[in-house]
Protein backbone atom coordinates (compact mmCIF):
# COMPACT_ATOMS: atom_id res chain seq x y z
CA UNK A 1 0.00 0.00 0.00
CA UNK A 2 1.53 3.29 -1.07
CA UNK A 3 -0.02 6.26 -2.80
CA UNK A 4 0.83 8.04 -5.21
CA UNK A 5 -0.65 11.05 -7.55
CA UNK A 6 -0.90 11.59 -11.15
CA UNK A 7 -1.05 15.10 -13.14
CA UNK A 8 -4.50 15.19 -12.43
CA UNK A 9 -4.72 15.19 -8.88
CA UNK A 10 -6.04 12.12 -8.20
CA UNK A 11 -4.25 9.87 -5.92
CA UNK A 12 -4.23 5.84 -5.96
CA UNK A 13 -2.64 2.54 -3.89
CA UNK A 14 -2.66 -0.49 -4.24
CA UNK A 15 -4.38 -1.94 -0.93
CA UNK A 16 -4.56 -5.68 -0.06
CA UNK A 17 -8.00 -7.34 0.47
CA UNK A 18 -6.77 -7.54 4.73
CA UNK A 19 -6.12 -4.18 4.50
CA UNK A 20 -9.68 -3.05 3.01
CA UNK A 21 -11.51 -5.35 4.95
CA UNK A 22 -9.80 -3.96 8.21
CA UNK A 23 -10.62 -0.24 7.23
CA UNK A 24 -13.60 -0.68 6.58
CA UNK A 25 -14.75 -2.27 10.15
CA UNK A 26 -12.46 0.42 11.82
CA UNK A 27 -14.44 2.96 9.92
CA UNK A 28 -17.98 1.83 10.34
CA UNK A 29 -17.13 1.43 14.15
CA UNK A 30 -15.55 5.14 14.33
CA UNK A 31 -19.43 6.23 12.58
CA UNK A 32 -21.01 4.43 14.85
CA UNK A 33 -19.03 6.03 18.05
CA UNK A 34 -19.55 9.37 16.77
CA UNK A 35 -23.29 8.44 15.95
CA UNK A 36 -23.99 7.37 19.61
CA UNK A 37 -22.33 10.72 20.62
CA UNK A 38 -25.17 12.75 22.63
CA UNK A 39 -24.09 16.69 22.46
CA UNK A 40 -27.18 17.12 24.63
CA UNK A 41 -25.50 15.58 27.84
CA UNK A 42 -22.55 17.35 29.21
CA UNK A 43 -21.20 14.87 30.77
CA UNK A 44 -20.37 13.09 27.21
CA UNK A 45 -17.60 15.85 27.07
CA UNK A 46 -15.93 14.66 30.08
CA UNK A 47 -15.53 11.15 28.18
CA UNK A 48 -11.43 10.68 27.32
CA UNK A 49 -12.30 9.96 23.53
CA UNK A 50 -14.84 12.31 23.00
CA UNK A 51 -12.54 15.40 24.71
CA UNK A 52 -9.79 14.85 22.08
CA UNK A 53 -12.26 14.38 18.83
CA UNK A 54 -13.89 17.70 20.65
CA UNK A 55 -11.51 19.27 22.96
CA UNK A 56 -12.61 22.21 25.23
CA UNK A 57 -11.59 25.51 23.21
CA UNK A 58 -11.55 27.24 26.57
CA UNK A 59 -9.22 25.49 28.39
CA UNK A 60 -9.64 27.79 31.86
CA UNK A 61 -13.18 28.66 31.35
CA UNK A 62 -15.85 25.60 31.13
CA UNK A 63 -18.90 27.99 30.33
CA UNK A 64 -17.21 29.33 27.15
CA UNK A 65 -15.95 25.79 25.81
CA UNK A 66 -20.23 24.42 26.79
CA UNK A 67 -20.60 27.68 25.38
CA UNK A 68 -18.40 27.29 21.84
CA UNK A 69 -19.69 23.19 21.69
CA UNK A 70 -23.18 24.53 21.58
CA UNK A 71 -22.46 25.94 18.25
CA UNK A 72 -20.02 23.83 16.92
CA UNK A 73 -19.80 20.04 18.38
CA UNK A 74 -23.11 18.79 15.90
CA UNK A 75 -21.85 20.12 12.65
CA UNK A 76 -18.00 18.89 13.58
CA UNK A 77 -19.21 15.28 14.17
CA UNK A 78 -21.39 15.20 11.43
CA UNK A 79 -18.38 16.28 9.18
CA UNK A 80 -16.62 13.44 10.83
CA UNK A 81 -19.59 10.60 9.97
CA UNK A 82 -19.62 12.43 6.87
CA UNK A 83 -15.56 12.11 5.92
CA UNK A 84 -15.87 8.36 7.43
CA UNK A 85 -18.34 7.73 5.00
CA UNK A 86 -16.61 9.32 2.11
CA UNK A 87 -13.88 6.47 3.41
CA UNK A 88 -16.39 3.89 3.01
CA UNK A 89 -17.12 5.07 -0.54
CA UNK A 90 -13.93 4.72 -1.75
CA UNK A 91 -13.38 1.46 -0.72
CA UNK A 92 -16.11 0.54 -2.87
CA UNK A 93 -19.13 -1.77 -1.81
CA UNK A 94 -17.14 -5.36 -3.76
CA UNK A 95 -16.91 -8.07 -0.99
CA UNK A 96 -12.82 -8.34 -0.37
CA UNK A 97 -11.66 -11.51 -2.00
CA UNK A 98 -11.10 -14.22 0.79
CA UNK A 99 -7.88 -13.41 2.39
CA UNK A 100 -7.25 -17.15 3.11
CA UNK A 101 -7.06 -17.61 -0.51
CA UNK A 102 -3.47 -17.82 -1.48
CA UNK A 103 -2.29 -14.41 -2.61
CA UNK A 104 -5.31 -12.69 -3.09
CA UNK A 105 -5.38 -10.08 -5.68
CA UNK A 106 -4.42 -6.59 -4.68
CA UNK A 107 -8.02 -3.71 -4.75
CA UNK A 108 -7.03 -0.79 -6.10
CA UNK A 109 -8.01 2.46 -4.67
CA UNK A 110 -8.60 5.42 -6.53
CA UNK A 111 -9.28 8.61 -4.38
CA UNK A 112 -10.08 12.50 -6.21
CA UNK A 113 -8.65 15.61 -4.67
CA UNK A 114 -11.95 16.06 -2.29
CA UNK A 115 -11.62 12.76 -1.12
CA UNK A 116 -8.55 12.90 -0.20
CA UNK A 117 -9.32 15.77 2.44
CA UNK A 118 -12.27 13.26 4.28
CA UNK A 119 -9.38 10.19 3.78
CA UNK A 120 -6.98 12.15 5.95
CA UNK A 121 -9.50 13.75 8.45
CA UNK A 122 -10.96 10.31 9.39
CA UNK A 123 -7.21 8.57 9.30
CA UNK A 124 -6.63 11.32 12.37
CA UNK A 125 -9.72 10.78 13.92
CA UNK A 126 -9.30 6.86 13.34
CA UNK A 127 -5.79 7.34 15.22
CA UNK A 128 -7.48 9.61 18.07
CA UNK A 129 -9.95 7.15 19.25
CA UNK A 130 -7.28 4.11 18.85
CA UNK A 131 -5.00 6.16 20.86
CA UNK A 132 -7.50 7.10 23.37
CA UNK A 133 -7.64 3.29 23.54
CA UNK A 134 -4.22 2.46 24.00
CA UNK A 135 -3.51 4.93 26.90
CA UNK A 136 -0.70 6.70 24.29
CA UNK A 137 1.13 8.66 27.02
CA UNK A 138 2.45 12.09 25.82
CA UNK A 139 5.27 10.85 24.57
CA UNK A 140 3.67 8.33 21.96
CA UNK A 141 4.05 5.06 24.23
CA UNK A 142 0.93 3.23 24.47
CA UNK A 143 0.56 2.26 28.13
CA UNK A 144 -2.00 -0.36 27.62
CA UNK A 145 -0.83 -4.12 27.05
CA UNK A 146 -2.95 -6.62 26.93
CA UNK A 147 -3.84 -9.30 24.19
CA UNK A 148 -6.33 -6.68 21.96
CA UNK A 149 -3.74 -3.95 22.05
CA UNK A 150 -1.11 -5.68 20.51
CA UNK A 151 -3.92 -5.81 17.64
CA UNK A 152 -5.10 -2.70 18.19
CA UNK A 153 -1.07 -1.00 18.19
CA UNK A 154 -0.43 -2.60 14.53
CA UNK A 155 -3.83 -1.54 13.54
CA UNK A 156 -2.56 2.63 14.80
CA UNK A 157 0.81 2.12 13.15
CA UNK A 158 -0.68 1.02 10.01
CA UNK A 159 -3.07 3.95 9.92
CA UNK A 160 -0.35 6.14 10.45
CA UNK A 161 1.32 4.92 7.55
CA UNK A 162 -1.93 5.32 5.54
CA UNK A 163 -1.88 9.01 6.54
CA UNK A 164 1.74 10.04 5.81
CA UNK A 165 1.59 7.63 2.77
CA UNK A 166 -1.09 9.87 1.39
CA UNK A 167 0.31 13.57 3.02
CA UNK A 168 3.66 12.68 0.95
CA UNK A 169 1.46 12.13 -2.34
CA UNK A 170 -0.39 14.70 -2.37
CA UNK A 171 2.90 17.17 -1.66
CA UNK A 172 4.91 15.07 -4.52
CA UNK B 1 -22.86 58.53 36.52
CA UNK B 2 -21.84 55.95 39.29
CA UNK B 3 -18.25 55.27 39.67
CA UNK B 4 -18.36 51.12 39.03
CA UNK B 5 -20.30 51.55 35.71
CA UNK B 6 -17.35 53.39 34.16
CA UNK B 7 -14.91 50.40 35.80
CA UNK B 8 -16.98 48.26 33.90
CA UNK B 9 -16.99 50.33 30.38
CA UNK B 10 -13.63 50.21 30.88
CA UNK B 11 -12.77 47.20 31.33
CA UNK B 12 -15.13 46.50 28.48
CA UNK B 13 -12.99 48.79 26.48
CA UNK B 14 -9.71 46.95 27.25
CA UNK B 15 -11.16 43.34 26.58
CA UNK B 16 -12.11 44.43 23.32
CA UNK B 17 -8.64 46.00 22.68
CA UNK B 18 -7.08 43.01 23.82
CA UNK B 19 -6.61 40.60 20.63
CA UNK B 20 -7.65 36.46 20.84
CA UNK B 21 -5.21 33.91 19.94
CA UNK B 22 -5.62 30.59 18.24
CA UNK B 23 -3.62 27.95 19.98
CA UNK B 24 -2.39 24.33 18.37
CA UNK B 25 -0.51 21.89 21.03
CA UNK B 26 1.66 18.94 20.73
CA UNK B 27 -0.03 15.48 20.67
CA UNK B 28 1.25 12.61 20.41
CA UNK B 29 -0.94 11.33 17.88
CA UNK B 30 -0.92 13.51 14.85
CA UNK B 31 1.80 13.31 12.40
CA UNK B 32 4.48 16.06 12.03
CA UNK B 33 3.56 15.89 8.12
CA UNK B 34 0.28 15.76 8.46
CA UNK B 35 -0.02 19.06 11.31
CA UNK B 36 2.83 20.62 8.49
CA UNK B 37 -0.31 20.07 5.88
CA UNK B 38 -3.37 21.39 7.94
CA UNK B 39 -1.26 24.44 8.22
CA UNK B 40 -0.34 25.07 5.10
CA UNK B 41 -3.34 23.72 3.22
CA UNK B 42 -5.62 25.73 6.22
CA UNK B 43 -4.23 28.80 7.03
CA UNK B 44 -2.26 29.28 3.15
CA UNK B 45 1.10 29.53 4.69
CA UNK B 46 4.25 28.62 2.40
CA UNK B 47 6.21 25.33 3.15
CA UNK B 48 8.66 27.23 5.40
CA UNK B 49 6.08 28.74 7.67
CA UNK B 50 4.06 25.65 8.26
CA UNK B 51 7.30 23.50 9.28
CA UNK B 52 8.26 26.27 11.70
CA UNK B 53 4.70 26.36 13.17
CA UNK B 54 5.02 22.57 13.41
CA UNK B 55 8.17 22.29 14.52
CA UNK B 56 7.01 24.75 17.23
CA UNK B 57 4.53 22.90 18.37
CA UNK B 58 6.21 19.82 18.35
CA UNK B 59 9.46 21.20 20.72
CA UNK B 60 7.60 23.98 22.51
CA UNK B 61 4.44 21.87 23.33
CA UNK B 62 2.36 24.79 21.45
CA UNK B 63 2.55 27.70 18.94
CA UNK B 64 0.51 30.14 18.15
CA UNK B 65 -1.21 29.77 14.81
CA UNK B 66 -3.28 33.04 14.17
CA UNK B 67 -4.08 36.26 15.94
CA UNK B 68 -7.44 38.06 15.88
CA UNK B 69 -10.81 39.20 17.11
CA UNK B 70 -12.62 35.96 18.92
CA UNK B 71 -15.10 35.41 16.73
CA UNK B 72 -12.35 34.65 13.67
CA UNK B 73 -10.64 32.05 16.83
CA UNK B 74 -13.68 30.73 17.60
CA UNK B 75 -13.68 29.65 13.54
CA UNK B 76 -9.89 28.59 13.32
CA UNK B 77 -10.15 26.38 16.62
CA UNK B 78 -13.58 24.70 15.50
CA UNK B 79 -11.76 24.35 12.12
CA UNK B 80 -8.66 22.74 13.85
CA UNK B 81 -11.15 20.06 15.59
CA UNK B 82 -12.51 19.49 12.10
CA UNK B 83 -8.70 18.17 11.07
CA UNK B 84 -8.17 16.54 14.47
CA UNK B 85 -5.53 18.53 15.61
CA UNK B 86 -5.88 19.87 19.49
CA UNK B 87 -6.45 23.56 19.39
CA UNK B 88 -7.72 26.02 22.07
CA UNK B 89 -8.40 29.96 22.20
CA UNK B 90 -7.06 32.47 24.59
CA UNK B 91 -6.73 36.16 24.95
CA UNK B 92 -2.88 37.63 23.81
CA UNK B 93 -0.99 38.12 26.81
CA UNK B 94 -0.79 41.97 27.82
Amino acid sequence: MEFSRDESGTVSAMFEPIEVDLLRQVSGQLIRMLQSIDTENPETFTLSNVSRLLPAAYPDDAEASAEFRRFTADGLLEGKIANAGTVLAGLGDEPVPDATLHDPLPVPVVLHPAQVQSWLRTLTDLRLVVADRLQVDPNGVPQLHDEESQVLGDVYDWLGMVQESLVYAIDA
Amino acid sequence: MPKTDERVHLDEAVSLDRPWVTVVWDDPVNLMSYVSYVFRSYFGVPAEEAERLMLQVHNNGRAIVATGNRESMERHVEAMHGYGLWATLDQAEE
